[in-house]
């Protein structure tokens, strides 16, 4: 039996399920963890390999109904999605209201990013594009302030319009293609055809809404801040993975190709300009969560940037970006979510927290480290081999920028710890942060997302061994023609 | 009046489609952006919604048969002549996800309208 399909239907049927346990808060708790297991277990079990819907399959040479494609480097980004989820649904549980909502949400989340990286068809892609946008939304919703909802409205109402495009851009395709499979599809992309141009630039609009780039990206900024903590941390990773999935079907249809070859420019300059709106963004915050926020924007133009250069090498280093960075950036926004369990996200009025959770100041030193791309953590690895990737195709602008934007967010985040924890206060206020808890479930996440962030500094290739032949199906060495 | 007949007969149900639809988007995108009302920007959202449905419905326009294979046709004469069924299942998909993106809008608007008294979205949604 393959399990592949049980990515999407199993979180599914469990968000079902959790949505009629309102109230039952014991019964909640414990049906998390489990599913929280399974979760990370699903990626393993399933199988390599197209899988088709419905019964149908390949009919006469063309693919009928509903695909999907399951290969290591899609294992992979599924591995650390499902990790990520899981933490934070671990880490969700020691919270103490709106729990079932809070699952429900995470668990469509869950899946619809699980149905994009693995979609072989537009169709699909588009229905969990959509049902992606509503879960982030909802999830932004339950933080329960004014904040939140000014915040949810705005991305929704921008959700909107990019949806829209997108599905008119889904239809140019469709008008002058014939068939919604993307296997299918790429055999009649050969035709310098406007429409089909049209079509991929409009796929592109909602590619940068998704993901966060401009002009979407105060959005999207905005969208992080106002979540709690931990629901941030997944609210990036699954913002980097529609990044990654959708940079795969553009790429897996079009790269390669001729009128592609502006387009292309296009998606670099997303890239860059997210990598320095948002470092650019972040060092005007004062609010700590925002600062984070605007990194998780700059940190997405780095993935968009490597996968947007096309080559083998830039796919392979954009996509090991992606996961390290959520993987540090899920880590720093846990950190922040414990910081503001004792004294909320102000830099101005905050300070002197290393004395009280000194191992989570650590933890969280090293997370900045590591998105500021120092060795020996994972962001050094992916962000050295962007700028490789970027020599390698002659443009060492960009590998310069990546190293300017690097450098900046090293002098916000090191600001930001030392307001944070090193900054000297008064006796009276260290006695009131004395009587806050540290959220135990949190610290643990946080501890195997630090861990994580060494091994994959010191071994990255327990992570890039799965990526590069599907990289290279993708990509194409363009410095060579 | 000649002018009208030459465009009249010119322009046939799928080509006219086309013309509305490109017409609903931008007022729809008009409305979104430059339109100061909370409640009259989502009614926009579904204006450009309704234009691109509007677009997939004349994609998969075929000659007006629609596309329910009856007893005795072939299937070569069907897939010649009937409507492309996929457009509008991709129609139907969007239809049921806006009726989601609506509700949930609407629903939040009112939290803010409780909170603010007016619908002006550039007090309801001005970023602190």
């Amino acid at each position: 039996m393959n399990y592949l399909p049980m990515m999407i239907v199993f979180p599914l049927i469990m968000a079902i399920i959790m949505n009629l346990l309102h109230g039952k808060e014991k019964a909640v708790k414990y049906i998390t963890f489990i599913t929280a297991a399974i979760l990370i277990i699903l990626p393993f079990i399933s199988q390599y390999g197209y899988y088709y819907f419905g019964g149908h399959g390949v009919v006469n040479g063309w693919v009928s109904g509903i695909a999907y494609l399951y290969n290591p480097a899609k294992q992979a980004i599924i591995v650390t999605l499902s990790l990520i989820a899981s933490l934070v649904l671990i880490t969700g549980m020691g919270e103490k209201l709106k729990n079932n909502m809070f699952v429900t949400l995470s668990l469509m989340g869950f899946a619809s990013i699980a149905a994009i990286v693995l979609a072989d068809d537009i169709f699909n892609l588009y229905v969990f594009f959509e049902i992606v946008s509503i879960v982030q939304a909802g999830l932004v919703f339950l933080s329960g302030t004014e904040e939140a909802y000014k915040a949810g409205l705005r991305y929704m109402i921008m959700g909107n319009v990019a949806a829209a495009l997108m599905l008119l851009g889904i239809a140019f395709l469709l008008a002058s293609t014939g068939t919604l499979n993307i296997t299918d599809m790429k055999h009649y992309l050969l035709v310098d055809n406007p429409m089909i141009y049209g079509g991929l630039l409009l796929l592109i609009v909602g590619l940068a809404y998704g993901a966060g780039l401009p002009p979407f990206h105060n959005v999207k900024a905005d969208l992080y801040a106002r979540s709690k903590g931990f629901i941030s941390a997944m609210l990036q990773t699954y913002s980097k993975f529609v990044l990654v999935g959708l940079m795969i079907i553009i790429l897996k249809l079009f790269n390669g190709l001729d009128y592609f070859a502006s387009a292309h420019a296009v998606l670099i300059a997303l890239g860059v300009l997210a990598m320095v709106f948002g470092v650019v963004m972040a060092l005007l915050q004062s609010d700590y969560k925002k600062l984070l926020a605007y990194h998780a924007i700059s940190q997405g133009g780095y993935v968009a940037t490597g996968l947007a250069l096309g080559t083998p090498l830039g796919i392979v280093a954009g996509i090991f970006h992606a996961i390290n960075h959520v993987i540090y950036k899920s880590a720093l926004f846990l950190g922040a979510y414990i910081v503001s369990c004792k004294r909320g996200s102000n830099l101005h009025k905050l300070g002197g927290l290393l004395p009280l959770m000194p191992s989570v100041a650590f933890m969280v030193l090293c997370a900045k480290l590591a998105i500021s791309g120092i060795p020996p953590f994972n962001g050094f690895q992916s962000k050295w081999m962007l700028a490789q990737a970027a020599m390698q195709v002659n443009m060492p602008e960009i590998a310069i920028i990546m190293i300017i934007v690097s450098i900046g967010t090293f002098v916000s985040m090191m600001k930001a710890f030392y307001l944070i924890y090193l900054k000297p206060v008064d006796e009276e206020t260290l006695k009131e942060y004395q009587n806050k808890e540290v959220p135990k479930l949190a610290v643990f996440s946080l501890f195997v997302l630090t861990a994580l962030c060494i091994i994959i500094g010191l071994y990255p290739d327990i992570v890039t061994n799965y990526l590069w032949d599907y990289a290279k199906e993708l990509g194409v060495n363009y410095y060579l023609k | 009046m000649i002018m009208i007949n030459y465009l009249v007969n010119r322009m046939d149900f799928q080509m006219a489609s086309f013309i509305t639809s490109g017409l609903l988007v931008i007022i729809g995108l008009y409305g979104v952006f430059f339109v100061d009302n909370v409640l009259k920007k989502i009614i926009a959202l579904e204006i450009l919604g309704s234009g691109v449905n509007l677009a997939l419905i004349a994609i998969g326009y075929n000659g007006g048969t629609i596309p329910i294979k009856l007893p005795g046709v072939s299937v070569e004469v069907f897939a010649k002549e009937s409507a492309y069924p996929l457009t509008h299942a991709l129609v139907l998909t969007n239809i049921v996800i806006e009726a989601s993106m609506l509700a949930v809008m609407l629903g939040v608007s009112i939290i803010l309208y409780k909170k603010y008294k007016t619908l002006r979205s550039s007090v309801i949604l001005k970023e602190d």
